[in-house]
């Protein structure tokens, strides 16, 4: 293993500062200095910002509790507007994890055994991921109108879509973003277990098909346990994701009629209506978001710690 | 010596394909239960294709329309009929027409968007891969003693969210000035940091550094080993992440909308035109506007589907 390792990376600095270990601290100074200096001031300055800002008052600058009193009383009023971006958030999530991870499992699944046109099928699969949300949406918002293709199936087996449109009451609304979320959402899924797949050792699968096992025990109990790794990698990454999933709110309904959720409703509170230089009402936002940070980072934490509880197999 | 090696190479490639053909006979044989299966699974992926292509021919038909023959259509219930007459001539209207006021007051027209989708993609890209390929590969080669800090550092900022800094990313970059300027894609994307990494590092990590050993003995530097053997080796996997920070580039609207409001791109500029449309406006030029804006991802994509696929397909994401 320790062959292994030297063979493949630079051997480690002598205690000696000789001109040769000189020249590869300069060498890696002049590549790493640039994306370090970036790192300190986009992500480690702005998330210390962030944090400093959560406690000062918008107008004085004075250390106070009041955006996070704010929070609390937006999340806790039944009709709060953080409470309506939660439990929406909550439904992405959800749908992110229970829905469109185990179809998009499926779909590789029958990809991977080169169902017909398999390879056609997985370019088509993966045409919502390069076209643009705007053009996806504009086609999709005409499609579900009262008046457009959806209206008319909607019609011929009697029923009627309300004349606001589906995205226009607050009951509908969110859930049919959620629909769109679902339509458009398996391509990253199908791309990454595919490529899971593909590495699953034939022989596997041969002496499998040999006892005559079924496609459903073949997924369950060979390709899932060999892709493991894979798949919990993404379990983990949805979790990351867990206080900002989101679907695209701003071109659906701008966050009308209930459809707001927490990435949404922050981008709204930087953006302002649009004009330049944004809302400016930050200290709100960063109290909002480092509660749900704090409460976000033992779930992350824990989840990542379960995944590595299961094992994976080797091969 | 040479018929040595054409002999091991048909060796080689017939045992590849006796490789493949098992991988397809595998795959690919089943029982009558399976194909049955099989059949229903391929009906509902049909279904499930052509409900992904249909916004296509959506887009394209009504783009081709007049726009009071749109909406008579759109209240008919007919959107997804042809035109009654083509007009080509709403690409050329929307190129000349299409606009949006910034905020200096000034029209910004659809070449100009055009113009600004193409420099920030490219921006957006170089910066990503480059500042990704250069820490992954300073990363997973040297033995330093910041190493392990840095390497802790791109695998918590990647799994560790901090939600809510935008507020003050985006007071920042009004601070440092930076905030409605051309220079904020380059300084805002060169994060060495994130998904480009893992990739890269894992690519490089595999890399045998007898490479550099014999670059070294025959003189040659760090700055060689990296440039000129180890970069060209790591162009597939650098093409791969490209290709799709470039898809991601192109089509981010809310980046642009928030940070660049008078660079609008394809993307942002379409979203805020489609604001100030009205029912009854033109929305077949506007239809026309979303083709032109994506026919270059489109065309990426199918030039370099296969290339996306198979590194996604030989490399995949280790867990």
């Amino acid at each position: 293993m320790e062959n292994d390792k030297t063979l493949l990376t630079a051997p480690a600095p002598k205690p000696k500062h000789t001109a040769k270990k000189r020249k590869e601290t300069l060498f890696l100074i002049c590549m790493l200095a640039l994306p370090v200096l970036q790192w300190l001031v986009f992500w480690l300055y702005v998330n210390f910002s962030s944090i400093m800002l959560a406690f000062q008052d918008q107008r004085t600058g004075e250390f106070t509790f009041t955006n996070f009193a704010m929070f609390w009383d937006s999340l806790i009023s039944p009709y709060g507007e953080i409470r309506i971006a939660l439990k929406n958030t909550l439904i992405y999530f959800c749908t992110s994890l229970f829905v469109i991870m185990p179809i998009a499992l499926v779909i590789s699944y029958f990809l991977y055994k080169r169902v017909i046109f398999y390879k056609g099928f997985r370019v088509i699969f993966y045409l919502p991921a390069i076209i643009s949300g705007v053009a996806m949406v504009a086609v999709f918002t005409n499609f579900i109108d009262p008046t457009g293709p959806l209206g008319t199936i909607v019609k011929l087996f009697g029923g009627e879509i309300p004349p606001e449109g589906l995205l226009g009451r607050p009951t509908t609304a969110t859930w049919t973003i959620v629909a769109y979320c679902i339509w458009t959402g398996f391509c990253g899924n199908i791309l990454l277990f595919s490529g899971a797949m593909a590495r699953v050792p034939i022989d596997v699968l041969e002496s499998a098909k040999l006892e005559g096992i079924s496609p459903t025990r073949e997924l369950l109990s060979i390709v899932f346990p060999l892709i493991w790794p894979t798949v919990s990698t993404q379990i983990i990454f949805v979790f990351t994701g867990l206080f900002t999933s989101s679907g695209p709110i701003l071109l659906f309904t701008n966050g009308n009629n209930d459809t707001t959720t927490i990435s949404f409703w922050i981008f709204s509170q930087v953006y302002g209506n649009g004009a330049v230089g944004g809302s400016g009402s930050y200290n709100l936002v960063s109290a909002t978001g480092l509660c749900f940070t704090v409460v976000g980072v033992p779930i992350i934490l824990f989840v990542r710690w379960l995944m590595e509880k299961i094992p994976a197999v080797e091969y | 010596m040479e018929k040595v090696r054409e002999f091991n190479d048909t060796i080689l490639q017939n045992e590849q394909k006796m490789k493949i053909a098992k991988e397809g006979s595998i795959l690919s044989k089943r029982g009558r239960g399976a194909k049955i299966l099989f059949g229903i699974i391929f009906v509902v992926f049909l279904l499930y294709a052509i409900s992904l292509l249909l916004p296509f021919v959506f887009l394209i038909t009504n783009s081709l329309k007049g726009s009071l023959e749109y909406l008579e259509d759109s209240i008919a219930g007919k959107t997804m009929e042809m035109p009654d007459k083509w007009l080509f001539t709403n690409y050329i209207d929307a190129f000349q027409e299409m606009k949006m006021v910034n905020s200096r007051g000034q029209y910004v027209y659809l070449p100009a968007m055009l113009l600004n989708s193409v420099w920030y993609s490219i921006v957006c890209v170089f910066c990503g891969v480059a500042a990704s390929t250069l820490t992954a590969y300073c990363l997973a080669k040297y033995r330093f003693k910041l190493r392990g800090v840095l390497y802790g550092i791109a695998i918590f900022s990647m799994t560790i969210p901090i939600i809510g800094s935008s507020g003050a990313a985006f007071k920042l970059m009004y601070e440092l000035g930076i905030y409605n300027s051309p220079i904020l894609p380059f300084l805002t994307n060169f994060g060495g940091f994130g998904f480009n990494f893992l990739i890269l590092y894992g690519f490089f990590s595999n890399i045998s550094w007898s490479y550099a050993e014999a670059v070294f003995i025959d003189g040659g530097g760090h700055g060689t080993v990296f440039f000129k053997i180890m970069l060209p080796q790591a162009w597939p996997p650098m093409l791969t992440l490209a290709i799709m920070a470039w898809i991601g580039a192109w089509n981010d609207y809310m980046t642009c909308l928030l940070y660049l409001p008078d660079y609008p791109t394809l993307a942002s500029g379409l979203y805020r035109i489609k604001q100030s449309i009205t029912r009854g406006g033109n929305y077949p030029q506007y239809f026309a506007g979303l083709v032109i804006s994506i026919i270059p991802v489109v065309a990426i994509f199918i030039a370099f589907s296969d290339t996306i696929m198979q590194n996604f397909t030989v490399g995949g994401l280790k867990g």
